[in-house]
């Protein structure tokens, strides 16, 4: 069975900076994939070559069968790929409730501006629907809407990440830097809720992740990327057991517990 | 780069560049004669405001009012300053020299006074302000005409520029030894600039332009600085406009009107900012081009079409903005410093093969 | 008395034209990032088109033809501004602005030449209130203005596509993430913003004569007016354009009790707004947080 997500020999590069230096990697439907690494790995530039924000300057990505290699963000978006960007970036002026709808809004773009709120307008009561599901999902933020997103707390901003990401109906949801600036409880509740969506939703999860144990804890798979590179793949379990893996990503009370006390 | 054998090789490179241009004045005819001239004196102005636009990351839209305030100063400091005075007495001024002298002190002022405000302004509100105030200098020059003569009758400055005894300037046009200083002066510019890039300062700047935020954290004196290189960059303009007074004795504000400034822009963007001697071959290849749309635009017909009156500054302008968009689409460092990549990339060499 | 109250009427008139370039260049602003310099030129372009046209097509279509043709060269203009991802920045956006405003120029100046234009007013006959000359042509422009920037404020705040606009200003690259794409934005919001400016024009030129090299004048005027609301408040942005048009009228009005100036009073018109500018950009910059 064809994955969802084929990366294959991904080469991002920023001027003569190499941040990936060929990566490939590989998602299968329905499943929970994590990929972990120290700060600078390349973790986030594969992400972003991935939803289209970076033209990578070699290699395939393919999402559903299709090939999607430096196509548009929006794109990716409507053939079902949507990402939670690390730093929980949410429009800070703009309430909950319209940062989750121009989630939606995003997907209808094609190429410009008018097409795309006739198509929305079209949608409404699709869209209404939607949103009332992902208040169904996340309660806090039906509590929130009104409020303009800037004035609500890091987990909160999170889950509106996460709202507006979901809104787009994505068959796979890639969070970049879940833990990154949250307490341990808000983390552990937003582990568990991305665990139902899963389960229970069958979104297909990519987590990418400084925090290993939350990786391992959230996911059935992992690659390990070390300076733009692939160096270890695997099962959770074996990643787990694994000895380098062990002394330098789960090794120590410092760099995890750290992260999460932040 | 450190070591003396670079330095040794880039002096003798300067000198013999010196040579060349002093001779180049001699061997031109009395026409090109004064474009190169004047090409000289863009020069100088672009340098400093390649300077203040690549590394303290300023965008000035009016420096050709320092241009025209070290005109206007040394035009004015030599014919006398009360205008009663210039009618009868010849002698009513200073020494040429002198004004010439002291045009890119007083300019340096200027812009050290107006600096300090204005530098504190971001990129887009500075981009106005400057233009603004180019607007104000000109409506001034316009409406104080018993001052500065205006455009009707404007000021003409009839003595030559000696500089002890030794006699630099006509009033017809250019002469080979007013092309000579002036291109001499290119190349002195050029040194000082260098050096300044090479230097401490220079680094402190380089930070300057990529992130001021980081800069200051790194405790490097932010505002003195810039202000710094904005009075430098003024006081080249200004040396460039005293200059220019004695290449035609004529001073008129239509010379110096706010297009004037677009094309220092134009002619840094195309230079690179930041490239000093990109500056130099900018403000050449600008006012060069300039030159010959203004001629094109003179023809009375051009491939079977008639020409209108307003055709040079058609051409020039619209080359001109078609320029500026292109390079800053394309070539965001620079025409000539991409030219120089492309060209070093096409020529093989030992460094080719290491990379 | 009525002769200060003439000059604030005629001031709230040109004050509001150079109003309807400010929200426009607010708009461009608070979307893209970008400084739009060739709102002047958008401006001109308004009037020099309704002079071609008038004379072929009733008022009222010209104007409309003429706002739609301004509004699509908005859109290239703004499309091509943005530039690309990594490589443009918004300094450089601003001058490729620039550019297409001197581009606008020179073609101006070849297809109009360099005399003033103008065409004939909605009416001649002017209102008389209190002793007091109102033209129908200073109505029109400072209802069409007020009316559009209601109208574009509450489209920013009310309409997804507003809001969309908003968030691309907010975070460009987060908005590029969830779809919006930037160089859409930019498109739409030049257009509207050329819209306007090209509406004031066509509003304002019976009264103020336009020439190929007016936009300088207008975009800084435009620019002083937006600067009011820091660049980001539509709001702001009218009431700076009228504050500024009235006080321009009052410099050319009562400019010869100013020692110094005399009767240069009208050479200085534009210098006083100028400075008013410049004291306010200064104001705001200090407000405004450092990159």
């Amino acid at each position: 069975m064809t994955p969802f997500l084929d990366v294959d020999g991904l080469v991002v590069q920023y001027g003569q900076a190499v941040a990936v230096d060929g990566v490939s990697v590989s998602v299968a439907h329905g499943e929970r994939v994590a990929l972990i690494g120290p700060n600078g790995a390349g973790k986030s530039s594969l992400l972003n070559a991935v939803c289209g924000l970076v033209k990578p300057a070699a290699g395939r990505v393919r999402v559903d069968g299709r090939d999607l290699t430096g196509r548009k963000p929006g794109e990716i978006v409507r053939a079902g790929l949507t990402q939670v960007p690390e730093g929980r970036q949410v429009f800070p002026t703009l309430q909950v409730e319209t940062n989750l709808l121009l989630g939606a809004y995003g997907r209808e773009f094609r190429r410009e501006l008018v097409s795309a709120t006739l198509r929305y307008l079209g949608r409404r009561g699709e869209i209404a629907e939607r949103l009332e599901r992902v208040y169904s999902l996340m309660p806090r933020l039906s509590e929130l809407r009104d409020r303009p997103a800037g004035q609500t707390s890091g987990g909160e901003q999170q889950m509106v990440a996460i709202g507006r990401a979901l809104m787009a109906e994505p068959r796979l949801l890639a969070v970049d830097e879940l833990s990154l600036g949250l307490g341990p409880l808000v983390v552990q509740s937003l582990t568990e809720f991305l665990f139902r969506l899963s389960d229970e939703e069958g979104v297909t999860l990519l987590l990418v992740e400084q925090n290993a144990a939350l990786a391992f804890e959230l996911c059935t798979r992992a690659y390990v990327l070390e300076a733009g590179r692939l160096v270890l793949a695997g099962s959770s379990e074996e990643l787990r057991r694994n000895a380098d893996v062990r002394s330098v990503y789960l090794g120590g009370p410092t760099v995890t517990d750290a992260e999460l006390d932040r | 780069m450190t070591g003396r054998r670079p330095a040794i090789a880039r002096s003798a490179a300067l000198l013999a560049a010196t040579v060349f241009a002093v001779w180049l004045g001699y061997w031109l005819g009395p026409g090109d004669r004064s474009l190169y001239t004047l090409m000289g004196l863009y020069a100088i102005v672009a340098i400093g405001l390649s300077l203040l636009m690549g590394f303290a990351g300023q965008i000035s839209l009016g420096h050709g009012a320092f241009y025209a305030i070290g005109a206007y100063t040394a035009g004015i400091l030599t014919v006398g300053l009360d205008p009663d005075d210039r009618l009868i007495d010849p002698e009513a001024g200073i020494d040429p020299a002198l004004a010439v002298i002291a045009a890119p002190l007083v300019t340096g002022v200027v812009a050290a006074l107006i600096g300090v405000p204005l530098l504190r302004l971001r990129g887009h509100y500075l981009a106005f302000a400057t233009l603004a105030l180019n607007l104000i200098l000109l409506a001034a020059l316009y409406a104080q005409s018993g001052f500065t003569g205006g455009d009707d009758p404007g000021l003409s400055v009839v003595e030559p520029l000696e500089v002890f005894g030794w006699r630099i300037s006509d009033v017809t046009g250019g002469t080979p030894r007013h092309a000579a200083v002036t291109w001499v002066l290119v190349l002195v510019t050029l040194l000082v600039a260098s050096n300044l890039v090479g230097s401490r300062a220079g680094r402190a700047l380089r930070e300057i332009a990529s992130s001021e935020r980081g800069a200051a954290a790194a405790g490097i004196h932010v505002s003195a600085y810039k202000l710094r290189v904005f009075v430098l960059s003024a006081g080249l303009a200004g040396l460039a406009g005293a200059l220019y007074v004695f290449l035609f004795g004529f001073l008129s504000p239509e010379a110096f009107g706010v297009i004037l400034s677009f094309q220092f822009v134009v002619m840094v963007a195309v230079g690179g900012p930041g490239s000093i001697y990109g500056a130099v071959v900018g403000a050449v290849a600008i006012t060069w081009l300039e030159y010959e749309l203004s001629d094109l635009g003179t023809r009375p017909s051009l491939l079977g079409v008639d020409v209108p009156d307003q055709a040079p500054q058609v051409f020039s302008l619209g080359v001109f903005a078609v320029i500026l968009i292109v390079v800053m689409l394309f070539f965001p460092r620079g025409l000539v410093p991409a030219l120089g990549h492309a060209l070093r990339r096409l020529t093989p060499s030992r460094r080719a093969a290491e990379s | 008395m009525t002769e200060l109250l003439q000059l604030v009427v005629i001031g709230l008139s040109t004050g509001s034209a150079f109003a309807l370039v400010g929200i426009g260049l607010v708009l461009v602003f608070r979307t893209t990032g970008i400084v739009n310099i060739a709102q002047g030129a958008f401006a001109v372009l308004g009037g020099l088109f309704m002079v071609a046209l008038v004379d072929d097509l009733p008022g009222v279509v010209a104007g409309l033809v003429v706002v739609l043709i301004v509004g699509l060269v908005g859109s290239i203009v703004g499309f091509v501004a943005v530039g690309f991802r990594r490589r443009t920045t918004s300094v450089a956006s601003l001058i490729i602005t620039l550019g297409f405003a001197l581009l606008i120029s020179a073609l101006s100046l070849l297809a109009f030449g360099d005399e003033t234009h103008t065409y004939a007013a909605i009416s001649a006959h002017a209102w008389e209130l209190g002793g007091v000359l109102v033209q129908p042509q200073h109505v029109a422009v400072a209802g069409v203005t007020l009316a559009s920037s209601v109208l574009l404020a509450l489209g920013l705040q009310r309409t997804i596509a507003g809001q969309a606009l908003v968030a691309s200003g907010d975070s460009r690259r987060v908005a590029e993430l969830v779809g919006i794409d930037p160089r859409a934005v930019a498109a739409i919001a030049f257009a509207v913003a050329a819209a306007l400016a090209a509406l004031g024009w066509v509003l304002m030129t019976p009264v103020d004569p336009v020439r190929w090299d007016s936009e300088l004048r207008i975009v800084l005027n435009g620019f002083a007016a937006a600067a009011f609301g820091g660049l980001v408040s539509i709001r702001l942005a009218y009431l700076g354009g009228l504050t500024l048009g009235v006080a321009e009228q009052l410099v050319v009005g009562y400019g010869d009790a100013i020692p110094g100036i005399g009767d240069q009073a009208r050479q200085y018109e534009l210098a006083a707004a100028l400075v008013i500018m410049l004291v306010l950009i200064g104001w705001r910059s200090r407000h405004e947080v450092h990159e």
